[in-house]
């Protein structure tokens, strides 16, 4: 296994966020700490609207937190987006329509500058990874929701990230391609010794592919339960099937819920409603 | 999988080049093209018979004979001032594009040439170009000058308010993933906003495709010696109607054999808009 230093890892110190609008202050974000060392996996999970791809965009510096500090690979999220240590993969696939699927996957390499011959062998090769391989002279419209994420994924590989952000990757994508493209994912993981944020609203994605699951609660976002997946990183599909799955399914629904028996429908769908 | 692969591989159509099939594609089905046609020959047909009938007079519509044979007299004339007129018209067509274009690069880098250039391009849009013709033949003579300046009024706009859109166009998601790259402005005007807003930019070409040649002709019945313009108005004071009809005639021709061109470039520029195959399953 890679070796733990918080150095290389990201982290989020007593990160919150207000956002002003005239006299309406809004709390989106409020003491936020996780600490993901390198090579880790974590999630971030929790309803719409906990914060919890605000965290993730404050990660990739698309927005600035108002208070703390984040840090990924030791330095702020500005300068690791100018050395593009970490790649975003977000919901929706963000294809270029007018790029063929192998177009597309170097976009990356052609921003950096990387050479044509050089671009083309690593696209091929993260297109091969991702299973895509047949479907390099595709357009993205010719292709299945789930086909197009694969494309995007490889996209944010062809860069070697040290970090991935991932930000409901699989959220559009129907149950059964979603469990496949999981696992997937997971194989993905194990090639590229990558750290990985994942922010999610599914429980079993989140155990699939996680060391650890941060559990969000809303108003104000902050993290209110960590759960350690102890699996290591030598998954399978058979994972699913192990009594310990669903000890940990039952752990993070209680913690998104509250307890079994007294789950309260009336809270959680409050939560649902509360907006980005 | 790999035979799915296959069938992306072969449907370059019958040999043909990808672009040219996908042109072909876009073109209506044979059925589509039949029946325009027969109601085409039957206008034709009623128009011939009304005509040579003598339920219209031939001053006021001279029958569809009457103007296949006045181009086969002034056929050559005809000719030679369709050239001219299309040199006109097809000069404004690309320097007017080209401004509107640039203009519009240039407003959606520069807040403040917007904010001062762009108000004063909807007021020229607003002055009726036509009834400056006049003196715009005394700024710059009898030539083709007027004429092209006149052809480039009418055209900029459409591409300077259609490519403005379409820079703009790009979609909010994409121009994150840009920025997450860090990309540069240039890269992400060449690799984003210039594709997204080719749609938008063929629109103002096919607009301008025939209002190009109705441009140049209209210029033309101020002042020319030349043209089609100067045709219809030559031909019309001599009352020789079955000749005026059969300018009008080229000249339609002429500006739909431009549009086409246009829908062909477009097909060749753009194969993601025309290429709409079922997705692919997983």
């Amino acid at each position: 296994m890679v070796a733990i230093s918080s150095e290389g890892g990201m982290s989020i110190r007593d990160v919150g966020m207000v956002y002003r609008r005239g006299e309406q202050v809004t709390t989106a974000l409020v003491g936020c700490n996780l600490e993901i060392p390198a090579g880790n996996w974590a999630s971030l999970i929790g309803a719409s609207g906990c914060g919890k791809s605000t965290l993730l965009r404050i990660l990739a510096d698309i927005v600035k937190p108002t208070s703390g500090t984040a840090l990924i690979g030791g330095v702020s999220p500005a300068e690791a987006r100018a050395a593009r240590t970490y790649a975003l993969v977000s919901q929706q696939s963000t294809m270029l329509p007018w790029r063929k699927i192998l177009a597309n996957v170097e976009l990356g390499l052609e921003v950096a500058g990387v050479d044509k011959a050089d671009r083309r062998r690593r696209a091929e090769e993260a297109i091969e990874l991702v299973g895509l391989k047949g479907f390099e002279q595709a357009f993205p419209s010719e292709l299945s929701g789930g086909m197009r994420q694969r494309a995007a994924i490889a996209r944010a590989l062809t860069l070697k990230p040290r970090f991935l952000l991932m930000d409901e990757p699989f959220g559009a994508l129907d149950e059964i391609t979603r469990e496949k493209l999981n696992f997937e994912l997971l194989r993905i993981l194990k090639e590229t010794s990558a750290t990985l944020l994942l922010v999610t609203h599914s429980i079993s994605e989140a155990i699939i592919l996680s060391d650890t699951v941060a559990v969000m609660s809303p108003r104000p976002g902050r993290i209110s339960h960590r759960v350690e997946i102890g699996f290591g990183h030598d998954r399978t599909a058979d994972m699913r099937d192990d009594p310990q799955f669903a000890a940990y399914e039952a752990e993070l629904r209680h913690a998104l819920h509250g307890p079994a028996p007294t789950a309260r429908p009336a809270v959680h769908t409050a939560s649902t409603y509360a907006t980005a | 999988m790999a035979l799915q692969s296959e069938t992306f591989a072969k449907s370059g159509s019958f040999g043909l080049p990808a672009w040219l099939g996908a042109g072909l594609a876009a073109m209506p089905r044979p059925r589509a093209i039949i029946a325009p046609i027969l109601v085409f020959i039957l206008v034709i047909g009623l128009w011939q018979f009304i005509t040579e009938a003598g339920y219209i007079s031939p001053l006021i519509l001279p029958s569809p004979t009457a103007i296949l044979n006045a181009f086969a007299i002034d056929g050559g004339t005809i000719l030679y001032n369709t050239a001219f007129t299309t040199i006109e018209a097809l000069t404004g067509f690309v320097l007017g594009n080209l401004l509107g274009f640039l203009l519009a690069v240039v407003f959606l880098y520069s807040e403040w040439s917007r904010r001062t250039v762009y108000p004063l391009a909807m007021a020229a849009q607003a002055v009726p170009i036509v009834a400056v013709a006049p003196a715009l033949i005394i700024w710059f003579g009898n030539g083709m000058a007027p004429k092209i300046f006149v052809t480039i009024f009418l055209v900029f706009f459409p591409m300077l308010v259609n490519a403005l859109r379409g820079l703009k166009s790009a979609d909010a998601e994409v121009m994150e993933l840009l920025y997450t790259l860090s990309a540069t402005r240039r890269q992400q005007l060449w690799m984003v906003r210039l594709p997204a807003s080719i749609p938008f930019l063929f629109n103002a070409l096919k607009l301008s495709a025939c209002a190009c040649f109705v441009a140049a002709i209209v210029a033309e019945w101020i002042a020319a010696d030349r043209g089609l313009g100067h045709l219809i108005v030559l031909y019309g004071s001599q009352y020789r109607m079955p000749q005026v009809w059969a300018v009008v005639l080229v000249g339609t021709i002429v500006s739909m054999l431009v549009y086409g061109l246009v829908v062909l470039a477009e097909a060749r520029v753009a194969p993601w808009l025309v290429s709409r195959k079922r997705p692919a399953s997983e």
